[in-house]
């Protein structure tokens, strides 16, 4: 349950903030039909629901004109909501993500593979980043409270002065000519008066002029402003201090991402046929057939989890220099950075082996039931929209956390290996050792899939 | 904040300087006429930094001196509302405190000083705190931010505030000897 809270203050934001938002092209005219407010809700909260989508599709979704889609995304990306990411990509390329969509069960995402044009096409993604969402939106509030009280505190404006005797007025902006060499105060030019600081309430009653009383109402005003502020968007700071201690939830970049969910379905499935077309995309990318782009392959560590331990850090800066090792040394070196020597390895490999069998019948399980849980949990919240689709890597991730921590780094690091070991060019051999790890370990992954089938 | 920028000058030379050195006059009376003041629309020019060119003189009836417009390069500083500035305090009083920051004064009112800050009369007036562990007086260097200006086709003079986080005392003299 760790995107929810995230996902309920996406829609907070997005009502509060963005909900007379008007995306246009400049040259489009200023009728009726082009008035779009309310799209930008729309697509975060279509956002909150996915994971990376190609900006296409969503539009597909959405039932939105691409163009208009887009500028929404360009919008949302200024404000930082949003991150994208484009590549250019054959038609092959895009079924790696195709088949990422498919081990994410958002199943509309098929009808792909008709085109086999060797052209390349840019394609666009388009994902939610939450922790930066949450600092964004902590940021705003922090502003517009910043900004309404100084200006009720009078901070940031300039100082007036009065000549009690004459009532002529100076602004701070004169002061270099109103002091004087005698006294410690500033001095009318005409009457050599000594002069009050206008914001000395007593003085500025006396004035009581017409001035004075607009000024008092903008105080009233800013007040009343500042009031409802308070009371408007509670919900959201509520929410923000909801989500302060939980961790945020992370789906790496494009790449780091794509490679995980088919990690995710080729793990579930086993060797079954279901999974060929993730395991085609595979063989193009890692099997040594000689990817068109190279540049766009990112030797990026992502990790699953969701945390950002000091720990992981560590083990990336580790494995870079270690990349033409075997994976099962990094392993080994990683684990010593941690733990004890040589013995650790042995009890993890038994582990991330026999263990996961029973543990991946039992967890999922529980899991079924807990889906069913959430589910009358989310329709007693009346959300707009069911919500419990996206629930899962990250909830499902946080559990086993709770259950099996030893596990769970041994689940990382094999991640970690997995993704690494295909750029630095090892053979076969190695790369099926990792394989099969892959899949018994994360079998948790696998779950998930199952989850959002069902959501 | 600094600009570096070209500007143009039409600079009137006597007929004496005409001669080999011609050009040399020409840019060093530049220096002498435009480095130190300021314009309301660029700011203090702080420096000279090349000529651009100098363009075909031109004769002026009856006197003889000749006109050349000469395009320069140079250094400006020009304050902006909501820039932060280091100063050095040159007077302090009660209405609060004047700093410059190289050529530009500011002006701090007290109401723009942190409320715990007292005012204390004195050989040394000053601004400190209740437990003394903040100053305020002449010589000491604030950190400020400019609220507002006031540009004057010769003179820009600004008002600063530092009530306001990371504002405030730098340096303290007293505190270094
Ligand atoms: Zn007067």
């Amino acid at each position: 349950m760790s995107v929810e809270p995230f996902n309920r203050l996406v829609k907070l934001a997005a009502r509060a903030f963005y909900d007379d938002i008007t995306t246009k092209g400049e040259n489009q005219p200023k009728t009726g039909r082009s008035d779009n407010r309310g799209i930008a809700v729309v697509v975060l909260d279509a956002l909150t629901r996915r994971q990376w989508v190609r900006e296409e599709d969503l539009a597909k979704d959405l039932k939105l004109h691409s163009k208009q889609l887009r500028r929404t995304l360009r919008f949302f990306e200024e404000e930082k909501l949003v991150t994208r990411d484009h590549r250019r990509e054959t038609a092959k390329g895009a079924k790696i993500y195709s088949a990422a969509i498919a081990a994410t069960a958002d199943g509309q995402q098929n009808g792909r593979e008709g085109e086999e044009k060797i052209k390349l096409h840019t394609h666009s993604y388009c994902c939610l980043d939450y922790a930066q969402i949450y600092d964004v939106v902590r940021y705003r509030l922090h502003r517009m409270k910043k900004k309404l009280k100084d200006e009720l505190e009078n901070k940031n404006t300039v100082q007036e002065y009065i000549c009690p005797n004459c009532g002529k007025r100076y602004t701070a902006l004169d002061a270099l000519r109103l002091v004087s060499p005698e006294d410690e105060y500033f001095h009318c030019e005409s009457c050599n008066g000594e002069l009050v600081a206008e914001s000395d309430k007593l003085a500025a009653q006396e004035m009581g002029d017409g001035d004075d009383n607009a000024r008092r109402r903008r105080r009233e005003k800013l007040k009343d402003m500042l009031q409802k502020m308070e009371e408007q968007l509670k919900p959201l700071m509520d929410q923000l201090s909801r989500v302060k201690d939980l961790p945020s939830p992370e789906f790496g970049n494009l790449h780091a991402w794509e490679l995980r969910a088919n990690a995710a379905v080729r793990a579930a499935n086993g060797d079954s046929s279901a999974n060929d077309s993730s395991k085609s995309s595979q063989g193009l990318g890692f099997g040594g057939t000689p990817m068109p782009f190279v540049g766009e392959t990112k030797v990026e560590v992502a990790f699953s989890g969701i945390e950002e331990k000091g720990e992981d850090i560590k083990s990336e800066n580790a494995n870079s220099p270690m990349k033409v090792l075997p994976p099962w040394m990094i392993k080994q070196g990683m684990n010593l950075t941690k733990e004890q020597r040589g013995e650790v390895k042995q009890e993890s490999k038994m582990e991330g082996t026999s263990a996961a069998d029973e543990y991946v019948k039992a967890y999922y399980a529980a899991l079924l039931q807990r889906q069913r849980e959430q589910e009358e949990a989310a329709k007693r919240e009346q959300e707009l929209l069911n919500t419990n689709i996206s629930n899962g890597l990250n909830g499902t991730f946080e559990r086993q956390v709770g259950l099996k921590s030893k596990r769970d780094e041994n689940d990382e690091d094999e991640n970690v290996e997995w993704e690494e070991a295909p750029p630095a060019g090892n053979t076969g051999e190695n790369y099926k050792v990792d394989l099969n790890v892959q899949a018994d370990a994360s079998g948790d992954d696998d779950e998930d899939d199952i989850d959002w089938e069902e959501g | 904040m600094f600009f570096h920028i070209v500007l143009e000058r039409n600079m009137q030379l006597h007929p004496r300087h005409f001669g080999r050195d011609l050009r040399e006059k020409l840019v060093s009376k530049l220096m002498k006429d435009v480095e130190g003041t300021c314009s309301g629309r660029h700011g203090f020019v702080v420096a000279i930094t090349g000529i651009e060119n100098v363009g075909k003189g031109l004769i002026r009836d009856g006197t003889g001196f000749v006109t050349f417009p000469v395009k320069y390069q140079c250094v400006v500083f020009r304050p902006f509302k909501g820039e932060i500035l280091e100063a050095v305090v040159t007077m302090v009083n009660k209405m609060g405190f004047f700093a410059e920051a190289g050529p530009v004064q500011i002006f701090v009112s007290n109401h723009l000083i942190p409320d715990d800050m007292e005012f204390q009369s004195g050989d040394m007036p000053n601004y400190t705190t209740s437990d003394g562990s903040v100053k305020i007086q002449k010589e000491s260097e604030v950190r400020l931010k400019i609220i507002g200006t006031r540009v004057d086709a010769t003179e820009i003079f600004c008002i600063g505030t530092i009530k306001d986080d990371f504002l405030g005392v730098i340096s303290d003299p007293g505190a270094a000897s």
